[in-house]
């Protein structure tokens, strides 16, 4: 047993510089159902339409106050990298949205309230300067690090989905959310390194991993729900655990058992965010994908 | 009670509450959270809006009215403007003449200016029938007020907003009158129309009586208002003939000076921070900020991020990026790419 405690350990050989790429994607010829009969699989991946416009303003909301905070300049390089890539990641799926209304299924009842969960539950609140505001940016703070956890494992999972391929997914969407989900792999320690700089506290990490958890798999749920109850070509579908089951076998979601997997790993005294994923794959991506490339897909 | 009863009763609870919460998550899919009133996600005022030409006229000289189309172009006001984007990616800021009623269709009218910045001769030459105009959803900073009694002035092109206006004030059974000034009657639009409302209307032009005679705004029955949209010279004369008791709305043309398209040095001041720093012709205003402030976020440095996005409390702007909507536009920059249009520039930083 060794005397100092368990600290967060990164993979040194990881670093590279953040900065926001100019993408472009064309939604004229996206099908309803882009991965071609799988209504339940396209609808869950979806989701992510739904939250993460406003998921990802708010991110750069929270971190544009947390810049002062900062002490280390290879930190608040990053940091700020990271705030102009989740600016682009917000207006890139916020792009899907009036494309969806267009096909029939108009997402605004669903994102209405996302928007007032994220501008009014989890924004600024009228706090008194202080103590209160700065337990408050902390709280939030530490979400966006738990959240981060998440799309990190999504942007990993999608990189590697070669099943969305084998089925012929539409090859723009399948474009946005590997163009997105390398960039969350490219930059996936930040939000924890940053957590780690301005307060770290174990205790906050826990509690706000099981909040992000909880709100990510009811926001989750329902969104799913939602879509495939207002699907215009499917009158009488529904959303059932049994068919996530099924797709996390199949490899067109993420399985039940490698989501579970992600729990300990997050709550680990030891862990650090470049443990996991490859950030060579997610920059080879990048270097290929026709959306940030000057949009040779639109 | 017996227990078979007693779980039949549970059951039934259950299954109502099942049903009822299934009810209310169907109507409001994030119950029980409300929903923003007006949503953002989805309606963000930046995107453009794909819209086609789908008809094109010149209805006096050197002046070009475009119908747009497209399901998905938003309702309007009038005095409303739209962001427009050229061929080239220039975008200009155009009122909206038509009628508010006619869902789904915008009509824009612009005048060639020779001389201008470049917008008005590309539009003319290359906005065809069948062409593709992006825009952006209408923003109105030159609102109708509700009022028994109005009192109109237009000078030029700038009829276009009038125009919705006035028939508004005509629907309401308003009080009202219109100046219509311009150059000759032959580069004036919209004559036909305007003189179908018989005495209400007076048009000028220059070329046959000179300036349009302002004195009735000088008598204008009190609680009438005043709105006027032309060159600057008239909205200053309007301003100074106008009653005291008749408030003036006045819609300025954006652009008031002409970017040179080159590179001038000028000085930002820091507000917040009480400094001053000097931008130079080869650097960007980001870069000379950074130097003094070097926790200033930005990221991708060429405009399109809207990462350093930040308010401008004086002085003009000359906006290089394509991102900023015209409201934003009105009191914020982008650093990276935008400098100064004056010499002097007052940031909230």
């Amino acid at each position: 047993m060794s005397n100092t405690p368990p600290a967060p350990a990164p993979v040194a050989s990881e670093h590279i510089e953040l900065k926001a790429r100019n993408v472009s994607f064309g939604w004229e010829d996206t099908p309803l159902h882009w991965l071609p009969g799988d209504p339940f699989a396209t609808h869950t991946i979806n989701v992510l339409h739904l939250l993460l416009p406003a998921g990802e303003r708010w991110f750069v909301h929270v971190y544009k106050q947390v810049l002062p905070y900062i002490k280390d300049e290879r930190l608040r390089a990053d940091v700020v990298g990271f705030i102009g890539q989740e600016a682009m990641h917000a207006a890139a799926h916020d792009d899907v949205l009036p494309h969806l209304k267009r096909l029939g299924l108009d997402p605004t009842p669903y994102t209405a309230q996302v928007d007032w969960l994220f501008e009014k539950l989890l924004g600024d609140r009228t706090l008194p300067p202080g103590k209160a505001r700065h337990w408050w940016l902390m709280e939030r703070v530490a979400l966006i690090a738990a959240i981060e956890h998440y799309t990190a494992f999504l942007g990993d999972w999608v990189l590697n989905a070669d099943e969305l391929d084998r089925r012929g997914a539409d090859p723009v969407m399948l474009d946005l959310l590997r163009w997105h989900g390398a960039e969350e792999v490219e930059h996936r320690s930040v939000a924890f390194d940053l957590f780690m700089h301005v307060d770290g506290g174990y205790h906050r990490r826990a509690r706000t991993w099981a909040t992000a958890f909880t709100a990510l798999v009811f926001l989750w749920q329902r969104g799913t729900r939602f879509f495939m109850e207002n699907d215009p070509e499917l009158p009488a579908a529904k959303a059932s655990l049994g068919q996530f089951f099924r797709a996390g076998r199949q490899g067109t979601l993420p399985s039940a058992g490698a989501m579970l997997k992600s729990i300990p790993t997050y709550l680990s005294r030891t862990y650090h965010p470049s443990q996991e994923g490859s950030t060579a794959q997610a920059v080879a991506y990048l270097a290929s994908s026709p959306g940030a490339n000057g949009g040779a897909a639109a | 009670m017996s227990r078979a009863l007693k779980l039949a009763a549970v059951a039934g609870v259950a299954l109502l509450t099942r049903r009822a919460l299934k009810g209310r998550i169907a109507r409001s899919p994030l119950w029980p959270l409300p929903a923003l009133e007006t949503p953002v996600s989805g309606h963000s005022p930046r995107r453009w809006l794909p819209a086609l030409i789908v008809s094109r006229a010149e209805p006096a000289q050197g002046v070009l009215l475009l119908t747009l189309a497209s399901p998905e172009l938003p309702p309007w006001t009038p005095g409303a403007h739209v962001d427009v984007q050229l061929p080239s990616g220039l975008i200009r800021q155009y009122s909206l003449c038509g009628d508010p009623a006619d869902a789904g269709r915008y009509t824009i009218a612009i005048r060639l200016v020779e001389d201008g910045r470049g917008g008005s001769r590309e539009a003319h030459a290359q906005l065809v029938e069948g062409a593709e105009l992006p825009v952006r959803p209408p923003r109105n900073r030159f609102p109708l007020v509700p009022s028994p009694s109005y009192a109109f002035v237009a000078g030029g092109i700038g009829i276009t907003p009038v125009l919705p206006m006035l028939r508004a004030a005509e629907a309401a059974g308003a009080e009202w009158t219109l100046l219509y000034g311009g150059r000759s009657r032959s580069s004036m639009p919209f004559l036909a129309e305007l003189e179908a409302y018989g005495p209400r209307v007076t048009v000028t032009a220059q070329d046959e009586a000179g300036l349009p005679d302002l004195t009735p705004l000088t008598g204008a029955a009190p609680g009438t208002l005043v709105y006027c949209c032309g060159p600057e010279p008239l909205m200053e004369a309007v301003e100074a003939a106008a009653a005291p008791h008749a408030p003036v709305h006045l819609e300025r043309f954006t652009a008031t000076a002409p970017t040179t398209g080159a590179s001038h040095p000028f000085t930002v001041e820091l507000h917040r921070s009480g400094r001053t720093i000097e931008v130079g012709r080869d650097e960007s205003t980001l870069t000379a900020v950074r130097r003094e402030l070097p926790d200033t976020p930005y990221s991708c440095a060429q405009g399109f991020c809207g990462t350093c996005q930040h308010r401008v409390l004086a002085g003009e702007v000359d906006h290089r990026d394509t991102l900023l909507t015209d409201q934003e536009r009105e009191d914020s920059m982008l650093l990276c790419v935008s400098r100064a249009r004056t010499d002097h520039l007052v940031l909230d930083l």
